[in-house]
């Protein structure tokens, strides 16, 4: 199945991926931030000094003891920092060694087993579920599940040169997903070639189009609309051949092929790195003069971050603008006690991947009106999506946070 | 990273729009538009900056937009009080309570357009010629490429006015030659805030508008004063939040139900 979609924005970004290998890279620490995982709260299963191997588990949830995080490394725990309420802030590791935790495959074939598997290895909090766009919980059943095997967003990796080499582990994994729900599978790739064979409950649906014709938003509004009754989870490509050497080998591969790009680097790399890895010492041969900013994720939705989040792919560099220092009256005067409203322009109309009436939805996420909200369609939607929303008024108000609130909000209803 | 399209950038799009259709009214009108210009542009100032005191409201150049609309199609106005008195009205109950450009209902220079007309009816205002008429052409042009003034309510009020035009049994041409109506129909009906803004919404908004023009033009008013399209553009923007509630209720068929 073919789709194009129509809105989007071309987005103005300098400068092309190389083409060539992720070249792996080691670094000198790996970090997890408490941030990624928002909706557990975590009970620590180790301590600083500690050793560990790749897929140790690291912690779990308290209320879901199944949802566990493990090592992507083998190494040393350096510190753990608990933030307020006893939330993790932040886990470092200092990696060494070459150990692995080796899982039992043997009841990996059936759905029970299967999950058991996942959620053992550490696997489970790569899937996340909307409404709400969380990591799922142990025991829930999707209506759908969407393999997120494309990515429009600027200076991304190309899925089909990251999966060359890889294609009997994405498809083992594609196929392993069949046992998480009695739905359909959907592998939404961009155009070119099959990346796996189209098999009983599964199809390959390629998607064409400017940026947000790759995000996961996207593809579930217009293929199986999530609901509160009938959930939908997403899982990204790199994590799906993740899964298939899993189920092959015994251990389970936590790292990343990565883009390192962005108007604050000499030249874009294209690197294999284990998840966490520290960008601040990858970036640091490659940065162009004066401040920047370091962000996991692309220009556009990415996070100021030491260490590369869970769920990205790629990190950007940016010039740090510092604000202008000006006089105090003008300074003053321009302090707003509301952000400046957006004005509903084509570019604001094109912003949402989903086909959403766009100005509504924008407006309810502003004002904070979740029953609105929630009834223009922001239950399909994550913060990702948002990104281009920001980004098409001006940046005055950060939606993605917005629609977070939001979110927060009727999840607590 | 941030795009064009913040608040403040789009109110210089629209001011930039407006340049050739200054320098059109003022060889049409002559110097009195200019006077007209400034003290709209310094009541308007006045308040916004009230607002940036008490509320914090920040100042913006849609000051300007609305300033020369006033002077524009407030053509025969020469009491200078009027214009504060009604300028005062309309960028204060039009737009400033609101919020400021951008959280407003109405269009600020048409609630100040309309507070004149009914105000002061002994005031005859006449159109411009279509000099105006071409000068805010090449704006719509600026304004459509920029993604400012929405294509959709552009073609649907020229339909709308050609269509109620006809039905109206008059020449379907003679509504393009005059400044003050075409020069409405860009800047007051196609004003993106107070119009509508969702797809549906915005083809009824400016079906809506357009045949409005024509039948207080044709009807009333005459279809070479600029109370036609003040009026229309009144009326239509009222109505716009319902075409958009009808185009919303539409399009969110499938998500409805899906929180219980």
């Amino acid at each position: 199945m073919n789709i194009v979609i129509r809105h989007g924005l071309p987005l103005p970004v300098a400068g092309a991926l190389p083409d060539g290998e992720f070249v792996p890279t080691r670094v000198p620490r790996i970090g997890l931030a408490g941030a990624d995982y928002a909706g557990i709260r975590p009970e620590i299963l180790v301590e600083a000094g500690q050793a560990v191997a790749s897929g140790t588990p690291l912690f779990r949830d308290r209320k879901r003891p199944d949802i566990v995080v493990t090592s992507p490394s083998s190494g040393r725990i350096e510190k753990i920092e608990i933030g307020p309420q006893r939330r993790l802030s932040l886990l470092t590791i200092i990696p060494e060694g070459e150990d692995a935790v080796r899982s039992d495959l043997a009841a990996a074939g059936t759905p029970a087993g299967l999950r058991a598997l996942m959620q053992k290895a550490g696997l489970w909090p790569a899937l996340r579920s909307r409404p709400f766009d969380r990591i799922p919980a142990p025991d829930a059943e999707p209506a759908a599940v969407f393999v997120t095997a494309i990515d429009t967003r600027p200076h991304a990796p190309d899925p089909a040169v990251v999966l060359g080499g890889l294609e009997d582990s994405f498809a083992r994994g594609v196929s392993a997903l069949r046992l998480l729900t009695q739905g359909q599978v959907y592998v939404c790739q961009g155009d070119g070639v099959d990346l796996v064979e189209p098999q009983d409950r599964v199809s390959v649906v390629r998607f064409t189009g400017f940026h947000p014709a790759g995000l996961p938003g996207t593809h579930i509004a217009r293929l199986h609309p999530a609901t509160s009754s009938a959930p939908v989870w997403h899982i990204n490509y790199q994590d799906v051949a993740a899964l298939g050497q899993l189920l092959a080998r015994g251990t389970a591969d936590f790292s990343r092929s990565i883009s390192l790009a962005g108007p604050g680097t000499q030249q874009p790399l294209l690197l294999r790195v284990p998840i966490g890895a520290d960008l601040h010492a990858l970036s640091r041969p490659q940065l162009t003069p004066g401040p920047k900013r370091i962000l996991s994720g692309a220009i556009l939705d990415g996070r100021e971050a030491q260490f590369l989040s869970r769920y990205h792919l790629q990190a950007s560099v940016v010039a740090r603008v510092e604000p202008r220092a000006r006089n105090w009256l003008i300074a003053a005067l321009g302090r707003a006690s509301a952000p400046a409203a957006f004005v509903p322009t084509a570019a604001v109309d094109r912003a949402l991947g989903p086909d959403m009436p766009a100005v509504p939805l924008l407006r309810a996420l502003s004002i904070g009106d979740a029953d609105r909200a929630a009834q223009l369609g922001c239950l399909q939607l994550g913060e990702d999506d948002l990104a281009l929303a920001t980004y098409a008024t001006g940046g005055e108000t950060d939606f993605g946070a917005r629609l977070r609130a939001v979110l927060d909000m009727l999840e607590a209803a | 990273m941030r795009g064009v399209w913040h608040r403040d950038t789009v109110s210089w799009i629209i001011v930039s729009a407006m340049l050739p259709v200054v320098v059109a009214a003022s060889l049409d009108l002559g110097f009195a538009t200019m006077q007209r210009f400034g003290v709209a542009l310094a009541v308007i100032s006045f308040w916004q900056g009230v607002f940036l005191f008490t509320r914090a409201q920040p100042l913006s150049p849609i000051a300007l937009v609305t300033a020369f609309a006033v002077a524009v199609l407030a053509s025969g106005t020469t009491e200078m009080w009027q214009i504060v008195l009604a300028a005062s009205f309309g960028t204060v109950i039009g737009e400033q309570i609101f919020g400021g450009w951008g959280r407003n209902v109405v269009n600020a220079g048409v609630v100040t357009l309309a507070f004149l007309y009914f105000a002061f009816p002994e005031v005859l205002h006449t159109g411009t010629g279509p000099l105006v008429a071409i000068a805010a052409g090449f704006g719509a042009l600026l304004l459509l490429v920029m993604g400012v003034l929405s294509w959709r309510i552009a073609v649907a009020a020229t339909m709308g006015l050609v269509l109620a035009t006809f039905a109206l049994g008059q020449d379907p041409a003679a509504p393009f030659l005059e400044g003050s109506l075409v020069f409405g129909l860009v800047f007051l009906i196609g004003d993106p805030v107070a119009s509508a803004s969702t797809r549906m919404g915005r083809w009824a908004y400016g079906a809506l508008a357009g045949a409005l023009v024509a039948i207080f033009g044709w009807a009333d008013a005459g279809i070479d004063a600029p109370q036609a399209v003040v009026f229309a553009t009144l009326l239509a923007s009222l109505f716009a939040p319902l075409f958009d509630a009808a185009a919303v209720a539409v399009a969110t068929r499938k998500w409805r139900g899906g929180h219980a």
